[in-house]
C-alpha cells in the first residue's frame, strides 16, 4: 500500500492530468497509440489520490478529456481476462491491502467478480495477507490470491514470501507496476515503478514474471498456477502492469488457457525396490518425516508403511504427518530412536544433516555424529528438485546412501507395494516384535509426560504451558477441532496432551521463522475451515502477534470463527535465553538480558486490543482457576461464528 | 516497661530473620533466581520444558547444584561463575526450589486424566 502522501502539490498534478489528457486525445485511438502501447490496446493510468474528473474540472476551468480506451467498442477491460484466469484456477480468495497500481484488477473483482469467486480479504499489511494466504493453502490445499502494490507493497511482504517458501506453501501474487516511462504518471507512481520489481523476492520464489501484453499476462498466471502447484510447492509473483490491467482488448484477441495440473514426481522404481529392501532388511529401521503430509492422504499411507515394517516414526512436525497417539509415533523419543537406528528413512527433511549429527550452542560449538556409524541412509525429498542460491534454508549437507529427488506423498504407495512383496515371514515377525516393543516404550514415557511431568506447576501463575494445554483440551476434545500453529513454545504439550489423528488437525510452523506469522497464517487456515465447520484454535505469541496486530481487524471483518490463546510470556522470549547465554559465557552479567528482549513495562492488554478492533477479548488471566471457565466462554463465541482472543497470563515455555 | 516488650520481641524475630536470611532464604532466592535467568530454561515454579530440566520441587543436593551450574559449560545450560552468582545466592535458590510445594499427583487431576 502507499504509505506516503502524494509527492507532487496537488496543483502541479492537475496540470499535468490536464496536459497528459490532451496528448491522448491528439493521438487518434486505436492507430499510432495501438501500436506504441501493444496489441492490446492499452490506456494510461492515473496517479494514485486523484481528485474525481469533475473536481478537476472545477480547479483548472476548463473542460478536460480523457483516454477512450477503456470504453472501446468491443474491447473488455484487460483486468476482467485476469479474473477470468482466477476463476479458470478455481481461486476462491484474494487478499489485497489496496493500492493504485493493482486498481484495473481490484475494480473487476468488485464490479466484474462482484467480489465473488474471487472475494477479497481486506488485509492491513501486505505481511499479514501473505501469511493468511500461507495459513490458507495448507488447510486447503490450494493457493490464494495476492494482490499488492508494486515496489512498497511486495517490499511490506518479503519476509512472508520467505516463510511461505521455506515452508513450501504455493501462492499467487499478482503485484501492479507502471514500466512504462514515457506515460506512467509522474510522482508517487513513478516513484513505487520498478524495472525487475519482483528482483528483490527473486531468491525465494519459484518463479516470477512480468508479462508484456495481456495475452502474454493471462498465459504467464496459468504457467505461474502450474509451477506454484508442482511439489516443491511454493510462491509465484507476476507484476500485472497497470496498463495491462487497465486496457482493454477484444474477446476475440485474448485466449484463456485451461488449467493444467501437474503430477508429481516419483521416485523411479529401481530405487524404490532397494530403499523397501534395506528397509524389510533392517534390524531397526526408522522413518523421520518433516513436510510431508501435501494431502489428507499421507498420513494413512505413513501408518500403513510403519506398521508394516515396525518403524519408529519421529515426527519433526512441518505437518500432520502422523496420529500424535499411534504407538509407532517417536517423537517424545526422538533422540534415542534416531540415534539407534541402522536405517534411517528421510521423508521431505529440510535437514537430514541435524538428523545424523549434533550441534551445541555452547561458547565453543560442539558439533559430532548422532546417528549409528555405518547407519544408512535414505532420502525422498521433493526440495530435491528446487533449490536456490542464496538463503541458506536447505541446511548443511548430509550425505546419503540413497536419494531420491521425487515427492514422498508421491512415492509412498510404490514403495508400501514394493515393501509388501520384500517381506518374508521372519521379516514379518521381526516388525511385530519390534513395533511392540517401541509401542510399549512410548506408552511409559507418555504416562509419565501426563502422570508426572504435567502436574509440576500445575497452580502456578503466570499459568504453566501443561496446565493451559489440558485445559484448552478439555474444551475441544468433543468438538471437530484443528490447531492452526505451532506448540513448540509451549513445550509441546499439545502435542503430548491432545490426539491428533486426523489429517486436517495441525499444519506445521512458519517455515522460515519469521515473526509476523502466527496471527495472519491462523485467520488464513481459519477461512479454509470455515466451510467444513471446525472449532478452530490459534496458540498465538505475544511478541508475533504485535508485528501485525491488524490482523486482528481481518479476522473480525470477514468473519472468521477462530479462538486465538494468547501465550502471553511478555517477552521475545528465545531472545531472552540467547540474550542470557552470551552474558554467562562472558561472565559479564546475567540481570540485563531482559533489557531490549521483554514485552514489559508497560503490559500489552491483548483483551482490550483485541476489543479495540471489534473482537471480543478475555483475560488477562493469570490465575489457573480463572482458566477454564474464560476458555468455555471463548468457546460459545467461537461456535456462535466469531474470532475471539483469551490473553493467558503464561509460563515462558 | 511494659510497652517495650512487642518492641523486643519485633526486634528479636528481625534478627532471627537475617540469621537465617545469611543460611539460606527461600524467599530472596526466589527473586534471585528470577533476576539471575534460571526462570527463563526451568521456570519461574522449576518445573522445566523443552528450555531446561525440572529443577523443583525436590532438588539435588545443594553442593551438586552449586557444581553443575558453575561447570555448566560442557552441557546445554549456560555456565554461573561466582561472580554472577555467589554462593549464598545459590543456597538462597536452593532454597527457594525446595520450598515449591509437591503437585497433587496425576491422578488426582482430572483435566489430566481426559483422554
Ligand atoms: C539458557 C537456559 C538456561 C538457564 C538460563 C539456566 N539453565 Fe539450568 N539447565 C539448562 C539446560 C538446557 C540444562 C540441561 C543441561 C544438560 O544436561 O545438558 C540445565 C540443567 C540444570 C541443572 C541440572 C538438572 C539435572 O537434573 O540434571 C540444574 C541444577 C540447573 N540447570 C540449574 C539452573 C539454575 C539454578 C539456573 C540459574 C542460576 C539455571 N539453571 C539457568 C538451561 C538453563
Amino acid at each position: 500500500m502507499d504509505e506516503g502522501k502524494p509527492a507532487v502539490s496537488r496543483r502541479n498534478f492537475l496540470a499535468a492530468a490536464a496536459a497528459s489528457g490532451a496528448a491522448v486525445v491528439a493521438t487518434p485511438p486505436g492507430a499510432g497509440q495501438a501500436a506504441a502501447q501493444g496489441a492490446a490496446g492499452l490506456a494510461k493510468s492515473a496517479p494514485t489520490s486523484a481528485p474525481s474528473h469533475a473536481q478537476m474540472e472545477a480547479e483548472i476551468g476548463k473542460p478536460i478529456k480523457v483516454a477512450a480506451t477503456m470504453a472501446e467498442p468491443g474491447g473488455r477491460p484487460g483486468s476482467d481476462y485476469m479474473v477470468d484466469v482466477l476463476r479458470a484456477l478455481d481461486i476462491d480468495y484474494v487478499a489485497t491491502n489496496p493500492a493504485s497500481s493493482c486498481r484495473g484488477l481490484h475494480e473487476s473483482i468488485n464490479n466484474y467478480a462482484m467480489n465473488k469467486k474471487p472475494e477479497l480479504l481486506t488485509a492491513m499489511h501486505e505481511e499479514v495477507a501473505t501469511a493468511m494466504a500461507h495459513g490458507y493453502a495448507k488447510v486447503s490445499g490450494k493457493p490464494m490470491g495476492l494482490l499488492f502494490h508494486g515496489t512498497v507493497g511486495i517490499q511490506h511482504a518479503v519476509m512472508a514470501f520467505y516463510n511461505a517458501w521455506c515452508d513450501r506453501v504455493p501462492m499467487l501474487v499478482m503485484s501492479g507496476n507502471h514500466i512504462d516511462a514515457a506515460h506512467r504518471p509522474p510522482g508517487i507512481p513513478t516513484t513505487h515503478a520498478a524495472q525487475d520489481p519482483l528482483s528483490i523476492v527473486r531468491d525465494f520464489t519459484k518463479w516470477d514474471d512480468q508479462p508484456g501484453s495481456l495475452q502474454a499476462a493471462v498465459e504467464s498466471m496459468m504457467r505461474a498456477h502450474k509451477i506454484a502447484m508442482t511439489p516443491p510447492y511454493g510462491p509465484v509473483c507476476i507484476s500485472l502492469d497497470a496498463h495491462l490491467q487497465e486496457g482493454s482488448a477484444p474477446a476475440s484477441q485474448i485466449r484463456i488457457p485451461k488449467m493444467t495440473k501437474v503430477s508429481p514426481a516419483q521416485g523411479n522404481s529401481e530405487d524404490v525396490r532397494d530403499a523397501a529392501r534395506m528397509l524389510v532388511a533392517a534390524q531397526n529401521p526408522v522413518i523421520v518425516v518433516d513436510r510431508a503430509a501435501r494431502t489428507h492422504k499421507f498420513q494413512g499411507l505413513l501408518v500403513e508403511l510403519a506398521e508394516l515394517l515396525g518403524a519408529g516414526v519421529v515426527d519433526q512436525l512441518g505437518r500432520q504427518n502422523f496420529p500424535s497417539r499411534h504407538p509407532l509415533n517417536q517423537t517424545s523419543r526422538a533422540r534415542g530412536v534416531a540415534a539407534a537406528a541402522d536405517v534411517l528413512l528421510g521423508l521431505e527433511l529440510n535437514d537430514f544433516w541435524g538428523i545424523v549429527n549434533s550441534y551445541s550452542d555452547v561458547a565453543e560449538p560442539k558439533q559430532g555424529r548422532r546417528a549409528k556409524e555405518g547407519a544408512k541412509l535414505i532420502s525422498i525429498n521433493s526440495r530435491d528438485l528446487f533449490l536456490k542460491a542464496n538463503y541458506q534454508d536447505f541446511q548443511r549437507f548430509q550425505d546419503v546412501d540413497l536419494a531420491m529427488a521425487a515427492d514422498a506423498e508421491a512415492t509412498l504407495p510404490a514403495l508400501i507395494e514394493a515393501v509388501k512383496s520384500a517381506m518374508t515371514p521372519e521379516a514379518r515377525a521381526a516388525a511385530a516384535k519390534r513395533g511392540a516393543a517401541l509401542g510399549s516404550a512410548v506408552a511409559k514415557q507418555v504416562e509419565r509426560l501426563i502422570g508426572v511431568d504435567a502436574t509440576y506447576a500445575w497452580d502456578a501463575s503466570p499459568i504453566s504451558t501443561a496446565r493451559l494445554s489440558a485445559e484448552l483440551w478439555a474444551v475441544i476434545k468433543n468438538e471437530d477441532w484443528a490447531l492452526v500453529s505451532r506448540d513448540v513454545r509451549l513445550s509441546n504439550w499439545p502435542h503430548r496432551l491432545w490426539n491428533f489423528d486426523k489429517p486436517y488437525q495441525y499444519i506445521g510452523d512458519s517455515g522460515g521463522a519469521g515473526q509476523g506469522y502466527g496471527m495472519g497464517a491462523a485467520i488464513g487456515a481459519a477461512l479454509a475451515h470455515r466451510e467444513h465447520g471446525r472449532f478452530v484454535v490459534n496458540l498465538q505469541g505475544d511478541g508475533d502477534l504485535m508485528y501485525g496486530p491488524g490482523a486482528l481487524w481481518s479476522a473480525v471483518h470477514h468473519k472468521i470463527p477462530l479462538m486465538t490463546v494468547m501465550h502471553n510470556n511478555r517477552a521475545y522470549h528465545q531472545e531472552v535465553m540467547h540474550v542470557q547465554r552470551v552474558g554467562n559465557w562472558r561472565d559479564r552479567g546475567v540481570e540485563r538480558a531482559h533489557i531490549g528482549t521483554t514485552i514489559e513495562n508497560p503490559h500489552v492488554d491483548f483483551a482490550t486490543l483485541a476489543r479495540s478492533m471489534g473482537m471480543q477479548g478475555i483475560g488477562p488471566i493469570a490465575d489457573p482457576a480463572e482458566l477454564g471457565p474464560a476458555l468455555r466462554r471463548a468457546a460459545q463465541i467461537v461456535k456462535a461464528g466469531e474470532p475471539v482472543m483469551v490473553d493467558v497470563v503464561s509460563q515462558p515455555r | 516497661m511494659k510497652s517495650m516488650i512487642p518492641a523486643l520481641v519485633i526486634g528479636l524475630a528481625c534478627l532471627s530473620a537475617s540469621v537465617s536470611s545469611a543460611r539460606a532464604d527461600a524467599a530472596r532466592g526466589k527473586e534471585i533466581y528470577t533476576k539471575v535467568g534460571c526462570y527463563q530454561c526451568h521456570g519461574y515454579d522449576g518445573q522445566g520444558g523443552n528450555t531446561g530440566p525440572r529443577l523443583a520441587p525436590e532438588p539435588m543436593e545443594l553442593d551438586a547444584l552449586k557444581t553443575f551450574i558453575r561447570n555448566a559449560s560442557a552441557t546445554a545450560m549456560p555456565p554461573y561463575s561466582a561472580n554472577l552468582v555467589s554462593d549464598g545466592d545459590v543456597a538462597d535458590i536452593h532454597a527457594y526450589l525446595a520450598s515449591v510445594r509437591k503437585p497433587p499427583a496425576g491422578k488426582d487431576i482430572p483435566l489430566l486424566n481426559n483422554p
